[in-house]
């Protein structure tokens, strides 16, 4: 039905990730500030595609979270933006975003060192957010907002705009947020603008049924995001997104981060191991010998190693490209340049059915060495 | 809606059960030379933009962005063999709509590409956008200290008392009760839409029409309304661009988004027509004026929520507490009806289908009756529309029922209404005095072969057809008597 | 457990003695637990009584004890009532140990019903054996969510016999499936503990060490028809490691108590509707590791350590929708989706589970990663009592950007904040009361330190 959505957007301002994609080495160099002229479009898009729909906007900064915007929090000091020329929404939404992330990256200062980006803090207040105006709140709340906020949101949705790689130390806090959307029924759209393909990004899309899609021509950004993350998800079982075909969820070892087909857990701490040792690394406990006599005899006698280094598992099928709007895939037509500079549509093919999803090396050395990290 | 549209709905719930808004076959009909004027404005884009379906809107940003036309086949790729159908009609709605044109070049033998309308491209892009110098959001007025703009609050009860005069008119026209009369403007509407008439030299009386009308959700009434105003507006010689683009300026207009302090339009850069239009629309309650000569206007919850389709106005409920707006009708299995309400338009409305018995401060309790419901049934309305209307107003502890309303109740409402049609004419021929019974039988095989046999009846020999086999009957009668000399 | 609606009258506010037994000290938790059986027993004769005198109709009953529990404050809300609720989770999470605990993550659990006549008893709405079931799916539902490793089997008690109804699996759907139809397990005759026990064990002996073996008795009857010594059985589950606990729907048996106790279970009597739910869903979150030297009878060899064991997982290729459809082991039916055991090639429809064709156990790492909030909790937040401290506080809750509420004025309960605020000790970020429970009981991740 023709209902009321709810968007939240996670924007990733990593001022060196920023930096780094707004060099002009790169294919298609984007910078801060033609990133939040399109995002500002899309986000205005969505508040034009109905009076209802909601928005909130978060930002991740290194070592930080905040809420830029809600629709549900009126603005305080606004009397002076009507404008005969703009919907006042739109101009709420931007001038509200865009000062609030020039505070915050001024506030920011020249730190030596950068904090690493706290995008699972983002990412739990949207969430905390989310259950908080879903569930109309309990009375604990009474100066909690005007009428209009009391309407329960539908299809709540969040997109993550990700610049920075994977931080391995978020593993398990990305996944429990990943577990709790799945209970509130969210589904995470995830668009990765600048770097390499991010595994714990690409589960979050998966396993919430959002759509991943791979920034191959930044400057084509806002057709990216209006073609494949605009459409609310009942609007989605009619016009494909992309979404990924092949997602591995195979593991590392935490000894040596090799990628295991057949791995020994441990049974307290579910440690993941490549071969039998007799005392786990991370927890401590002792493991019967019986158990390690059976499993070193059960090893497939190519991978036992006696001296102790650790046997190359099978290797992953080898990737060849990376998520799904990838170019060169069977029925897909590549961004092609127009004069303006912005794309012409990118029918990226309808990620669901096309033989476009290629398997990629799962990074899951990083999920684990961050789930190590974190035991010891 | 009808039975087979809500049995469509069961099998597969998707998207596609989006009602057209009632504005935009209006907007079809119109010519293309209008409705590219329309879209010069960006506020008109926009709330026309937010009155399409929600596919319709999809595929207008699919190509909002793009320097040229695509293959349509390109943008096919993107619909789901599911969306096929309604993907189809999507594009049917929007060409003419003339929002996107559908380049076919017949000689290059090409795929067709689609592209949006230019005009319509531009003022859309500086819509999203910002910027640019249409004034077409309106333009407000500097701020006045004399006189401090009105709360929301005020304007909203200035809005619900408007419409509500309207309703409570029309409600009470057929009861003799004098009450306050709308304007004259509202009156001439309301007569030229058939939802009042006189009969024969006497009073407005409300007519069937007009008893449906009441039923609807405040959204659809105001729509219905302003619809007949822009079929009066053509007839008045009225620039219809100039009275579509205010109504699509005044939804796009704030209310109260700065909290309690309502911004005001200055009305100095309307055209004339629209400087003109202010009285009618404040009479409807959708604008308010200070005087009637004021340079100023603010626009009421009725117009800014114009292009929203879901929560009809909240004010429109109850003039009391705001509680009524999540409904206030309770009804119960033994046809038992309580609204809580303390709303005189209420308790009128329900008085339409419902026999009431007692009321209290906020509480009026009745019964659904067969001769209240045959009442209503004669004054036009549908069981349909009974049965809506109490499901749009039940009340928060009522929506824990499933179903909503109590199946016995729906059901006699229903077999009520079926009463009424247990008879149905038909006009016809009854074929009588058949000389044997062979003739009979064979006339009467003839006219089951052309399928117009209504009744039968071998042992009186005669039989009912309906008008359209008559003739052929008739001829076929004629050849056999011609030919055998008997019958 | 699951994000409980405060709403929830049903959930009545029953004294909360059995948390204590999370606290490993079993001599105050057995005292405890005694005297609530006591009190529970007393209660249900007064209940009886009353109902025969002055409720002539079954229909009339049903209503009787929802309010009872709820009290209205002065105001006339039941504000008060519903904040105690949620201090009586506080507190409740407040005596979890934070930090890194070890959880028994593999478990197997054996369901067993009872499926005698006395399950046809209509003290509880709308008689024990249907609400019994309705629970049994709640609970299999959210218990698999919480175990993703686990498995379930599912044994009846009816007519002096055990029957099994369900097999081992690690299938929710497959569980569900074994109780989904009524008319198969309607009940009759006597229950026989012994039977449905000896029976349970002997499906689960030949399990691992490391995994957990645990029976859940739901007890309707109050008596048992046994074809031997039931102590002998007893002594056998206390040698193979087994934990019987036990949900009585009448009344506390001798024995029932004696095979919780004995065996490390737990044991309750339901009062009502809603406190049946409570003791069966308190099953539901990983039991701690015990050492062993908890039971008594055990060898002393093992006294120190925890069993615990190194296993062979396999990591499954998930097949994309688009590839060739092939025959499943599991269903052999023609499916393009599904999972290749990494050992032996052969293709399931669903993980985690037990390869068919080999045996190795196949989960994919998003099912390890479901269970790891179990053994890294969120510390506990601290309730706010003053808003002395410097800096000045923040006006807004720091998860959702509400604004805190008015203080509130009226007595609120132990470990509530009168300011609706509480603090993460690690970040020192001031959080509301729903964000206080959204982040413990369904994140499991602090918005302020991302940990």
């Amino acid at each position: 039905m023709d209902t009321a959505s709810h968007l939240s957007v996670i924007l990733d301002l990593s001022p060196t990730q920023w930096h780094l994609s707004s060099l002009p080495s790169n294919t298609h160099p984007l910078s801060v500030a033609s990133f939040l002229s399109q995002l500002l479009a899309f986000l205005n898009s969505h508040v034009a595609i109905k009076h209802e729909n909601s928005l909130a906007v978060f930002g991740a900064l290194p070592g930080k979270s905040v809420m830029l915007y809600a629709s549900t929090e009126t603005g305080s000091e606004s009397t002076e933006l009507a404008d005969s020329n703009t919907y006042l929404p739109f101009k709420l939404v931007d001038a509200t975003v865009v000062e609030r992330i020039m505070d915050e990256l001024d506030a920011l200062g020249d730190p030596e060192e950068e904090e690493p980006i706290a995008l699972v803090g983002a990412l739990t207040k949207s969430l905390c957010y989310i259950n908080r105006v879903m569930s109309p709140s309990t009375s604990s709340a009474p100066g909690g907002g005007t009428s209009e906020d009391q309407t329960t949101l539908t299809d709540p949705r969040i997109l993550i705009l990700s610049v920075s790689p994977d931080l391995s130390t978020s593993y398990i806090p990305i996944m429990n947020s990943i577990f709790s959307a799945q209970k509130l029924k969210v589904t995470i759209d995830v668009c990765k603008v600048y770097g390499e393909d991010t595994v714990f990004l690409q589960q979050a899309a998966h396993l919430t049924g959002g759509s991943y899609i791979y920034l191959e021509r930044r400057d084509a950004l806002l057709q990216y995001l209006i073609m494949s993350n605009l459409p609310p998800p009942p609007l989605r079982l009619l016009l494909s997104v992309p979404t990924q075909d092949k997602i591995d969820f195979r593991a590392a070892c935490f000894c040596h981060k090799n990628i295991i087909d057949v791995g020994f857990v441990c049974s307290v701490c579910l440690s993941i191991f490549c071969q039998p040792i007799p005392v786990c690394s991370t927890c401590r406990t002792k493991f019967p010998m019986k158990t390690l006599r059976r499993l070193n005899e059960a090893m497939p006698p190519g991978a036992r190693n006696p001296a102790g280094t650790p046997s190359r598992a099978t290797p992953a099928p080898t990737a060849s490209g990376r998520g799904t709007p990838a170019p060169g895939g069977p029925g897909r037509g590549a961004p092609v340049p127009s004069g303006s500079g912005r794309g012409t549509p990118t029918p990226g093919g309808p990620g669901r059915g096309g033989s476009n999803g290629s398997s990629r090396p799962p990074g899951g050395s990083s999920i684990t060495a961050g789930l190590a990290n974190n035991l010891r | 809606m009808s039975s087979t549209k809500a049995a469509k709905g069961r099998d597969a719930k998707t998207p596609a059960e989006h009602v057209p808004h009632p504005l935009l076959p209006f907007l079809q009909s119109q010519s293309q030379n209008t409705l590219t004027r329309l879209y010069q404005r960006p506020s008109a884009c926009l709330s026309i933009f937010r009155l399409l379906g929600p596919l319709e809107r999809q595929l207008v940003m699919n190509l909002l962005w793009l320097e040229s036309a695509i293959p349509s086949l390109t943008m096919a790729a993107w619909v789901t063999p599911e969306g096929k159908i309604l993907y189809d009609s999507s594009l049917l709605v929007l060409s003419r709509l003339h929002i996107v044109t559908n380049l076919l070049n017949p000689a290059t033998k090409q795929s067709p590409k689609l592209n949006l309308n230019t005009t319509f491209k531009t003022s859309f892009r500086q819509a999203i956008t910002g910027g640019g110098t249409s004034g077409s959001f309106g333009v407000p007025a500097a701020k006045d200290d004399k006189h401090p703009s009105s709360g929301v609050e005020a304007l909203d009860a200035f809005a619900v008392e408007r419409w509500e005069t309207i309703l409570h008119y029309m409600v009470s026209s057929g009861t003799g009760q004098v009450l306050a009369k709308p304007s004259a403007g509202v009156l001439y509407l309301l007569q030229r839409s058939r939802l009042m008439a006189t009969s024969h030299g006497s009073a407005l009386q409300i007519t069937s029409a007009g008893f449906q009308f009441l039923l609807h959700s405040p959204h659809d009434q105001l729509w219905q309304l302003l619809l007949q105003y822009l079929h009066m507006a053509e007839e008045r010689q009225m620039d219809l661009v100039e009275v579509l683009s205010f109504l699509f300026m005044l939804s796009t207009m704030d209310l109260g988004r700065v909290r309690n302090c309502n911004v005001e339009y200055s009305a100095e850069s309307l055209s004339d027509t629209q400087k003109a239009m202010l009285e009618d629309l404040r009479d409807y309650g959708l604008i308010w004026q200070r005087k009637a000569s004021s340079r100023r206007f603010s626009p009421t919850r009725l117009s800014t929520t114009l292009t929203s389709s879901l929560p009809p106005l909240p004010t429109s409920a109850s003039t009391g507490t705001g509680t009524q707006d999540q409904g206030f009708i309770v009804l119960e299995t033994n046809y038992r009806l309580y609204a809580y309400t303390d709303n005189p338009l209420q308790t009128a409305v329900l008085n339409l289908f419902a026999a009431l018995k007692y009321r209290f401060q906020n509480l009026v309790v009745g019964a659904v009756t067969r001769d209240s419901v045959r009442k209503a049934l004669a004054n036009g309305i549908t069981a349909d529309q009974i049965i809506s209307y109490l499901a749009a107003h039940a009340h928060p502890q009522m929506r824990k029922n499933n179903p909503l309303i109590p199946v016995t109740v729906q059901d006699q409402i229903r077999l009520w209404e079926l009463e009424r049609n247990r008879l149905k004419s038909e006009e016809g021929y009854l074929y009588t005095a058949f000389a044997s019974q062979a003739d009979y039988e064979y006339v009467l095989n003839y006219a089951k072969q052309l399928g117009v046999v209504v009744w039968e009846s071998p042992a009186k020999r005669c039989f009912f057809g309906s008008l359209e086999g008559h003739a052929n009957i008739r001829g076929f009668i004629e050849r056999r008597t011609g030919g055998g000399g008997g019958g | 457990m699951p994000p409980r609606r405060i709403s929830d009258v049903n959930y009545m506010d029953v004294d909360s003695d059995s948390d204590v037994s999370i606290v490993d000290d079993d001599d105050f938790g057995g005292r405890n637990k005694k005297g609530k059986g006591k009190a529970t027993d007393k209660k249900k004769k007064d209940k009886g009584k009353s109902k025969a005198k002055e409720q002539p109709y079954a229909w009339e009953a049903s209503y009787t004890r929802s309010w009872d529990t709820v009290q209205e404050d002065e105001a006339g809300s039941l504000q008060t009532a519903v904040a105690d609720l949620m201090a009586r989770s506080r507190r409740r999470r407040l005596l979890a140990p934070s930090g890194a605990i070890r959880r028994t993550i593999i478990r197997h659990l054996i369901l067993i019903l009872d499926l005698s006549s006395s399950m046809l008893d209509r003290d509880m709405r709308p008689n024990r054996f249907d609400l019994t079931l309705e629970y049994a799916r709640e609970f299999i539902v959210e218990w698999f969510d919480q175990n993703p490793l686990g498995q379930i089997g599912v044994v009846g008690m009816r007519s002096g016999l055990g029957e099994r109804l369900g097999e081992m699996s690690g299938s929710p759907q497959d569980v569900l499936k074994s109780i989904s139809e009524r008319h198969k397990i309607e009940p009759a005759g006597e229950p026989s503990l012994q039977n449905a026990i000896e029976m349970a064990r002997s499906s689960m002996s030949h399990l691992p060490t490391h995994s957990s073996r645990e029976l859940l008795i739901i007890y309707g009857s109050l008596t048992t028809v046994d074809p031997g010594n039931i102590h002998e059985t007893l002594a056998s589950c206390i040698k193979d490691k087994i934990r019987v606990s036990i949900v009585s729907l009448a009344a506390e048996m001798k024995i029932c108590r004696e095979f919780s106790d004995k065996t490390g279970g737990q044991f309750g009597v339901a009062m009502n509707e809603g406190h049946y739910k409570d003791l069966l869903f308190e099953l539901i979150p990983p039991p701690f590791l015990r050492s062993t030297t908890t039971t008594t009878s055990s060898s002393t060899k093992q006294t120190t350590s925890i069993p615990a064991d190194l296993m062979l997982m396999g990591f499954p290729t998930r097949l994309p929708p688009t590839s060739a459809p092939a025959l499943c082991v599991c269903h052999s039916a023609l499916k393009s989706e599904g999972f290749l055991c990494p050992r032996c090639g052969a293709k399931v429809c669903d993980v985690p589970t037990d390869c068919d064709i080999c045996g190795l156990m196949i989960v994919s790492s998003p099912h390890l990663a479901r269970s790891y909030h179990h053994l890294f909790p969120v510390k506990g937040y601290i309730a706010v009592t003053t808003l002395q401290d410097s800096p000045p506080p923040s006006q807004n809750c720091h998860a959702c950007a509400r604004p805190f509420p008015p203080p509130i004025t009226s007595t609120i309960s132990e470990g509530m904040s009168p300011l609706s605020r509480y603090k993460c000790p690690d970040c020192n970020n001031d959080f509301c009361t729903e964000c206080d429970v959204f982040v413990h009981e369904v994140v499991h991740c602090c918005p302020g330190c991302g940990k």
